[in-house]
Parts: structure tokens; C-alpha cells; sequence
């Protein structure tokens, strides 16, 4: 197997020229590196650059300005069908004219295989999707589900030295999306291509990338794996682009080795930080919902239930302690402590589950 | 070298390849050749004089009474044909999409009325003359009336009624089929009778479908020359016949010009009113899934049984003209003689064998060129982006909206000299043909490249294929429907049409429906049957041939609904 390749996005940009609204930037000044067999997610809201980002990759589309290296080579200026790409699109874009054999086959007649070579390129890429034996039936005979596994064994059939997709989940149902996340992931992992994905669901993000690209207005905010986007967000908008956050404001009381001493609303509150913070200085810190644990005896910071909605395997409350509101999740929680409407209780929160956004 | 660009064009689809721009000269040298000069040669001759632009002609020509009669029957019979056709039309499509007819009954139906699209222009009038005339069965045979006097404004507008109102039926089905019977539902649920519910809540949602197809029967009977030729009579003269009898009977090229020329004003007028229409529609509730919703309820019982009766009846007329065209090709002489013979299929296979040769030699040159045509032009304004891309679209469209009387003198006068003298020739018959009727290739070409989203060429790219490849493996077998389709119209109306061509025709080439005309005039009513029996018999073949092979060859999710209309 051809050695993985790496991908780098060196400043570009992409204009569109609107008629009505004068020029759109969708892209702007966007550095990247995409390291060789790695699975990279760019996560953001509708809108925000995503799909440009991978058509640019991709050569559909040209950027305004900066260059796109593969292994180090300039391919900014080389056409689509000589970069060696395989694109799974959101509408999948299969051919409705040809069978599903010949969908798969399209990509090895261009590259003039012959027969032997192509009956056993299609098999396998049937069987890597388990579609084994649906060769023959037309596009339009197959389920949504089994559309996309096809769109997948087209793409991944001519071995191409990356892989791209644009929500291509974003047609199935929900348990059905959950099953392709992981056969793609387990295909990446086997086939080892480097591979770009593009989503705006955070779960599907976090439960299938090596790493994540939190995009917001053209521009990456926050490059990392999962779980430190999760505990170490950069910004209030990645906080609360991946999970659910409490957004705080306290001034700095006390620094010392790593802890920091906040005055929230009145309340001492000790968090752990790797950053250095003047005493005196206002912060801004993310608070995890799942985070804080509620009881009912009296603690330090008494709170007020302003609002529940239970969920079976768990409750989510608003909070109202002094000007704070917070929201709270309370997890599998018992007859015993399943708080209501207008009873007061006490806010606990351990220093690891408060995030200083500094 | 940081490759700059200077915007985020998506990548063209084709290089600007120097093909690309080859093929763009060609089209556009085609267009003025064939669209453009004629219509530039028909305007300088009705408007130029002694070296100098005048509306003398034009003001002579308003002064006539008789051309002022003729324009005002052409707006009478065009109005008439219009308002009586769109309601036959709507009458046809509520009873097959409302009436909850069997499967089998609704599909009978809907072919007949097909019936009248694919004849030649003719058919319905020589079957009136058969039935109506001097001779007729029914006022002669049946009724005893010695001196029938059928031509005139009744059986013209009758004929061309029963002639067009599937045009209008076609625009209207879909109409009605895509206003989603909850609307009729709803009101009807709420205590209004259904009645009410069909005025307040249908008529209002199809109020610009019923317009779309007043206007295009309107324009229809504005451009009918074959029926008013056969069946109006000396009394009622209309313009297009006006124009042609100047031309052939007086030689007066400027005269029939003029005419002509006064056809473009409402025919004009028609078109823009069209637009409008067209433009105006996008209330009209057309989900595409609407028709397959279950059984509508929304006639009442008394409603369904009328209509049901009305539309039997008409297709019964229609099959009663068909049958007596038949017969009248089979007996020696009809209304006198009834012995069976073959004769006249003998005087048509030997004396008239040089118009069918000729006919179907232009059919099947024009055909495939006509086809070809229509798809590099409807792919080209549909998927590329050139300067003068909406110029071709509209030019390209010209000679089509045009009534033919128009489109026949123009050529007559373009072609007749240097540097295209083409008067006489078979090629100035195929270029008339293709340049007419290849709108419709190009039209549906267009409207199946809007169902191909962008990403299935960009899926060929990024497996490897050029942009070439892509347009051949792609982009070609998903646009082969509207190549059939384009076929199928040229060839269609190379067999069937005369409203221009009947200027172009020579000693050399000659048409089978000139033929008819000839026969009509000389009341050779056999032969003129058993020409029109031949056309449709071979029309019907090669529409039900090339629907065969556009069922097998295409894909079944781009399928457009049926050839040759
Ligand atoms: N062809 C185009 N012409 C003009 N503007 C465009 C074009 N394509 C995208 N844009 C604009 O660029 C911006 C980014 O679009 P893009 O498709 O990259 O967003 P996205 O992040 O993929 O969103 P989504 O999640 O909705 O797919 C949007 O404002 C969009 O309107
Ligand atoms: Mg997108």
C-alpha cells in the first residue's frame, strides 16, 4: 500500500462574487495540516466554510488566494480528476444511468484496468461496504442507506491518496447514521487514507475523528482531538459548539501553583489552570453542565431549581444561585434525588470541571 | 509563485477549450445564417423602398379592407379556438385526473387525444369535408342536404378546436394533478359543497394554467394555415392564407410580406402575455408528489358522469374522422362509388412516390441533425457560461414561436439569391425543418440538465475523468431523453407540417402534405386520404419506435414522458 499522504492548506482563501450582495469571503486566510493517514473533522455551524474548504481540496473549486500541498507539492492549479481524491458527496451524486458494478467500475475503466482487474476492484470495494452481490441492481433500486455504502465503494474503489466527504450522513436516519459512522471509521482506519470529513454534528464528529477543526466564519478556531476541545476550549464559542456550557465571570482572588482563587457572584471558587492570572484580573471560565452535582443539604452556594426536564437516563435543570443562572445535568438520578420546580438546594463543583478561558 | 487566483470561480466544467469556442461560432453562424438573415431580409423587404426605410407598405396594406378583414377573422377564429379548446382541454383533464377512471379507460383516453397532435395538419379538415361537405355523410347521405355550405367561421373553428384542444389538455393536466386534492379537501370538509369548492379553491389555483393554454391555442390559430385553407372558404379569409395567395396567386412577395408581418403583432403579443403567465405561476402548489396521492373525491357523482360523457363523445368524433379518412382511402370514390380498392394507394406509391421519397428523405436527414442540434445548444445555454448566452437562448427560440407563414416567407425571400441560394433545394426544406422545431430538443435539454446536480460531473472528476469524458460517460446518457425527444418532433413535423414549407417546395423536392393540398384543391379526395392514412401510419411508427428505444436506452429516473409533443 502507497504510503499516506499529507495534506496542507497554506492561507487560503475563497471568494464568491454575489450579484446582489457584493463579494462573500467564505474562507479566509486558512492555514491547516493534515497529517498522513489521519481523520480529520471540520466541525462547524452552516455556513461557515466547510464544504468550500473541501471542494477546494478537492479541486472543484479554485482558492482566491494561498496554495494547497499534497505531500509537499503544489496541486492548487491541478484539476480535479488528476489529484487523486475520493469525494462521497451529501446527495451521494451517483451515476442513475448505470448499475451499481459499473458505479464502482466508473473510476477503474478511466483508468483503463482491464476486465480481470476491474471484476475483482468492483468485488472489493462491494464487499469492504457489504454490498456484496447488489452489483448488478440499478441506483435507482437500492435504499438510501445502501446508496451511500455504494457512494463509499465508488470513492474508496480507485485507491485514491485521500478521502473527502460532505455530510454524507446527513440523508439517514438516525440509527442508520450511527451504524455507517462506524464502518467508515473502521474502512479509514483499514485503508489508512488520509481523510477530511465535513459535519456540523458534534457527536458524529467527536465519535469518529482523529482530530477536529472547529470552524467559525471562514476560519479554523480550534484544531485538536476530541476530548481537549472538550476540556480545553480555547473560546466561548467552542465550549459551547462542542457539548453544553455555562459561561462565568469572576475576578482572579488568589493564584497559586496551577489554582486559581475566583470571586463568582459573591462565592470563592477554586479552579485548576495552566495559565498565569494577575490577581485582581477579571476571567471568564466554562462551567460543564455535567460538571456541577446538586444535593440538598445546605453548602457553600445555595441555589434555587427555576426550571426541570426530565429525560429518563438523566435531568436537566436551570439553576438560579444569586445573578447566575446555570444549567445543570444531573445524571441517572434517583426518586431521592430528583429535584423539583422551587426547591432549594446547594451547588457543588469540583476545580477540575471549571475551564478558565484565558 | 504562490498561485494567486484572482476569485473562486467554481472550475469550469471544460476548458475554454479552442473546441468549445469552435463550436460556439459554429452555433452562432447557424442562427444568423438560418434565424437571423431571414427574418433581416423579410423586414427589408416589407420596410424598405427606393433605397429608403418606409411604412408606406405598411400603411397601404392597413387600408385594405380585405387585409383588415383577415386580420380581424384571424383574431376571431385565434379567440374562438382559444376559449372553446382550453375548456374541451379542461374538460379532458378533470376527467382523467379527477373522475377516478379505471387504469386501463384513462390511458385509452389520454393516447387519443394524442391522435390529433401527431396528423398531419389536414386530417381533421379533409375528415369535416368528408363528413360536412357537398358530399358528406352526414349532410348528404344522412341528412339529404343537396348543397351543403360547410366552409366558412363554424367548421374552420370546429376543426381546429377538435385539432389543438389536446395542447391545452397537456398544459392543464399537470396542473391540475399537482394541486394537492387536500386543498379541494380541506374547503370541502369545512361544509362547503363541493361545487364551492371546486369554483373558490381549484379554478383560482389553476386560473394561469387555464391562461397558459388559451394563450399557446390562441397562438396555434393565429398560425393555422391548413385548416382555413381547406375549410374557411373564399368569405373568411384569414391572414395566413391572405399572405400565401398573394405570393403564389399574385407574386407579390412585398404584399405577403406585409401580412405576414401583421401576424407578428398578436402573435407577439401572445408570446409576451405568455411570459407573463409563465412567470407569474409559482403559487400553483407543484410538490411532484401530489399525483400520487389516492383517490380524489372532489367531482360529484353528476359532475364525473358528464364529463365522462362529454370527453367519450369528442373521442368518438375523433375516432368516427379517423375511421372516415380510412374508409375514404379505400373506396373508389366517396359519397358515390363505395367499391373497395386499392387504387389510390397505387396512384399515391407511383405518381406521389416522388413527395413521399422526398418527404421521408428530408424526415431522416432532418432528424438526427434537428436532435444533435437541440442538445449542443441545450446544453450549451443550460450548462456553460458564455457572453450572448441569453441572445442565442432567445434567437435560437425565434423561428419556433414565429407563425409559419412567417418563418416560409422569409426564407423565400433570403434564400431565393446569393449568397445562400438555397430556393429549391432539399436543404433549405431540412434547414426550416430543424431550425423550427429543434426548440423543443433544446427546451427539454434544458430542463433535464436542471435535474443533474453539479456534483454527478464533479463525482466523474474526482474519479479521474476529463472533461471530455465526463460529457461523454455523464452528461450525454442522462440527456439522451431530450435527444429522442428532439428527434421525434423534427421528424414528426418534417412529415406532418406545411405552414412554411409550402412556400419553399419545388419541381424538385416536394412535400406529401403539399401533395394533399393539391389533391384537396382538385378534388382527388382519395388519393388526399390515402396520403394522410400513410403519414400517420408512419409517424405512429417511428414515435412508438424511438419511445421503445428511449425506454431502453435511458435512465429510468431522468425519463421524460413522451415523445412528440
Ligand atoms: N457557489 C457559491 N456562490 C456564492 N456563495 C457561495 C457559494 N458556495 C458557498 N457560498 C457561500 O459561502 C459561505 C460558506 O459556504 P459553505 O457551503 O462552505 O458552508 P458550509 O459550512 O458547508 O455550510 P453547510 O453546513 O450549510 O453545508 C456561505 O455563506 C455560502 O453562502
Ligand atoms: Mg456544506
Amino acid at each position: 500500500m502507497a504510503k499516506s499522504l499529507e495534506i496542507r492548506l497554506r492561507g487560503i482563501s475563497a471568494t464568491f462574487q454575489h450579484e446582489s450582495r457584493g463579494d462573500i469571503t467564505a474562507v479566509k486566510d486558512l492555514d491547516l495540516i493534515i497529517q498522513p493517514g489521519e481523520f480529520l473533522t471540520l466541525l462547524g455551524a452552516s455556513g461557515c466554510g466547510k464544504t468550500t474548504t473541501l471542494r477546494m481540496i478537492a479541486g472543484f473549486q479554485q482558492p482566491s488566494a494561498g496554495e494547497i500541498l499534497f505531500d509537499g507539492a503544489n496541486v492548487t492549479n491541478v484539476p480535479a480528476n488528476r489529484r487523486d481524491i475520493g469525494f462521497v458527496f451529501q446527495n451521494y451524486a451517483l451515476f442513475p444511468h448505470l448499475s451499481v458494478f459499473e458505479n464502482v467500475a466508473y473510476g477503474l475503466r478511466i483508468k483503463r484496468q482491464n476486465a480481470a482487474k476491474i471484476d475483482a476492484g468492483v468485488e472489493q470495494g462491494l464487499r469492504q461496504v457489504g454490498l456484496q452481490g447488489l452489483g448488478g441492481r440499478m441506483i435507482s433500486e437500492l435504499s438510501g442507506g445502501q446508496q451511500q455504502r455504494v457512494a463509499l465503494a465508488r470513492a474508496i474503489a480507485i485507491k485514491p491518496r485521500v478521502l473527502l466527504f460532505d455530510e454524507p450522513l446527513s440523508n439517514l436516519d438516525a440509527k442508520l447514521r450511527v451504524e455507517m459512522r462506524s464502518e467508515i471509521s473502521r474502512l479509514q482506519e483499514e485503508l489508512a487514507i488520509t481523510t477530511v470529513y465535513v459535519t456540523h454534528d458534534q457527536e458524529e464528529a467527536m465519535a469518529i475523528s482523529d482530530r477536529i477543526a472547529i470552524m467559525n466564519e471562514g476560519r479554523i478556531v480550534q484544531i485538536g482531538k476530541a476530548e481537549e476541545l472538550y476540556r480545553k476550549p480555547v473560546s466561548r464559542f467552542v465550549a459551547g459548539f462542542l457539548g453544553n456550557a455555562n459561561l462565568v465571570r469572576g475576578t482572579a482572588l488568589a493564584a497559586d501553583g496551577g489554582r486559581v482563587t475566583l470571586d463568582i457572584v459573591g462565592h470563592r471558587w477554586t479552579v485548576a489552570t495552566d495559565a498565569t492570572v494577575t490577581i485582581g484580573s477579571v476571567v471568564d471560565a466554562v462551567v460543564r453542565p455535567e460538571a456541577i452535582s446538586l444535593s440538598r443539604s445546605d453548602g457553600a452556594l445555595p441555589g434555587i431549581v427555576e426550571g426541570r426536564v426530565f429525560l429518563g437516563e438523566k435531568a436537566e435543570y436551570r439553576i438560579r444561585t444569586g445573578d447566575l443562572e446555570l444549567l445543570v445535568v444531573q445524571w441517572n438520578p434517583t426518586a431521592g434525588e430528583l429535584l423539583a420546580a422551587g426547591d432549594t438546594c446547594s451547588v457543588n463543583l469540583p476545580a477540575a470541571g471549571v475551564q478558565l478561558l484565558v | 509563485m504562490t498561485g494567486v487566483n484572482v476569485s473562486a470561480q467554481p472550475m469550469a466544467p471544460h476548458p475554454r477549450s479552442f473546441a468549445r469556442a469552435a463550436g460556439l461560432f459554429a452555433i452562432w453562424l447557424l442562427l444568423v445564417a438560418f434565424i437571423v438573415y431571414p427574418l433581416v431580409m423579410l423586414l427589408l423587404r416589407a420596410f424598405l423602398a427606393d433605397g429608403g426605410f418606409t411604412l408606406d407598405a405598411l400603411f397601404a396594406a392597413l387600408k385594405s379592407t380585405s387585409n383588415l378583414r383577415a386580420l380581424r377573422n384571424s383574431l376571431l377564429l385565434a379567440f374562438l379556438v382559444g376559449a372553446a379548446g382550453t375548456l374541451v382541454g379542461l374538460a379532458f383533464a378533470l376527467a382523467l385526473d379527477r373522475a377516478n377512471l379505471g387504469p386501463r379507460t384513462a390511458r385509452l383516453i389520454d393516447g387519443l387525444t394524442f391522435l390529433p397532435l401527431i396528423s398531419p395538419p389536414f386530417t381533421t379538415s379533409i375528415a369535416f369535408v368528408f363528413s360536412f361537405g357537398p358530399r358528406g355523410l352526414i349532410t348528404y347521405d344522412l341528412l339529404g342536404i343537396k348543397n351543403s355550405q360547410m366552409y366558412g367561421l363554424t367548421s374552420t373553428f370546429a376543426a381546429e378546436t377538435l385539432t389543438y384542444f389536446p395542447i391545452a389538455y397537456l398544459a392543464l393536466r399537470p396542473m391540475l394533478a399537482s394541486i394537492s386534492s387536500n386543498f379541494e379537501e380541506a374547503s370541502f370538509s369545512l361544509g362547503g359543497s363541493r361545487w364551492h369548492a371546486f369554483r373558490t379553491v381549484t379554478i383560482p389555483l389553476i386560473i394561469p394554467a387555464l391562461a397558459n393554454a388559451f394563450l399557446l391555442l390562441f397562438g396555434c390559430s393565429l398560425a393555422d394555415f391548413a385548416t382555413p385553407l381547406i375549410l374557411a372558404g373564399s368569405d373568411f379569409s384569414v391572414l395566413p392564407t391572405e399572405a400565401y395567395l398573394q405570393i403564389t396567386g399574385m407574386f407579390d412577395l412585398r404584399s405577403g410580406a406585409i401580412l405576414s408581418l401583421l401576424l407578428l403583432v398578436p402573435a407577439g403579443l401572445v408570446f409576451y402575455a405568455q411570459e407573463r403567465v409563465v412567470a407569474g405561476r409559482s403559487y400553483v402548489t407543484v410538490t411532484g408528489k401530489a399525483s400520487a396521492s389516492a383517490r380524489r373525491d372532489s367531482l360529484s357523482t353528476g359532475a364525473k358522469v358528464a364529463l365522462l360523457t362529454f370527453c367519450v363523445l369528442t373521442v368518438a368524433l375523433i375516432l368516427y374522422f379517423y375511421a372516415l379518412l380510412f374508409w375514404a382511402s379505400i373506396v373508389q370514390a366517396f359519397g358515390a362509388n363505395q367499391t373497395l380498392t386499392l387504387d389510390h394507394y397505387r396512384v399515391i406509391f407511383t405518381e406521389g412516390l416522388p413527395a413521399i421519397k422526398d418527404t421521408l428523405i428530408v424526415a431522416i436527414i432532418g432528424m438526427p441533425l434537428g436532435g444533435l442540434y437541440g442538445i449542443i445548444v441545450g446544453y450549451l445555454i443550460g450548462r456553460t457560461k458564455f457572453v450572448g448566452r441569453r441572445a442565442m437562448e432567445v434567437v435560437s427560440m425565434l423561428n419556433y414561436a414565429l407563425p409559419g407563414t412567417i418563418v416560409g416567407i422569409a426564407y423565400l425571400l433570403a434564400f431565393n439569391d446569393k449568397p445562400l441560394a438555397l430556393t429549391g433545394t432539399a436543404t433549405i426544406l431540412i434547414a426550416c425543418y430543424v431550425f423550427r422545431y429543434s426548440p423543443t430538443g433544446i427546451r427539454t435539454t434544458i430542463a433535464l440538465l436542471q435535474q443533474i446536480d453539479k456534483s454527478m460531473e464533479e463525482a466523474s472528476a474526482s474519479l479521474g475523468a476529463s472533461n471530455l469524458v465526463t460529457f461523454r460517460r455523464v452528461m450525454l446518457p442522462l440527456i439522451l431523453p431530450a435527444f429522442f425527444a428532439g428527434l421525434g418532433v423534427v421528424f414528426i413535423r418534417s412529415m406532418t407540417a406545411i405552414s412554411a414549407t409550402i412556400f419553399l417546395v419545388s419541381i424538385d423536392w416536394t412535400l406529401i402534405t403539399v401533395k394533399i393540398l393539391e389533391n384537396m384543391t382538385e378534388v382527388a379526395l382519395g388519393p388526399a386520404a390515402a396520403f394522410s392514412v400513410f403519414v400517420i401510419a408512419v409517424v405512429v411508427a417511428v414515435t412508438g419506435l424511438l419511445n421503445v428505444a428511449l425506454r431502453r436506452m435511458t435512465a429510468p429516473s431522468l425519463r421524460i414522458s413522451r415523445i412528440g409533443t
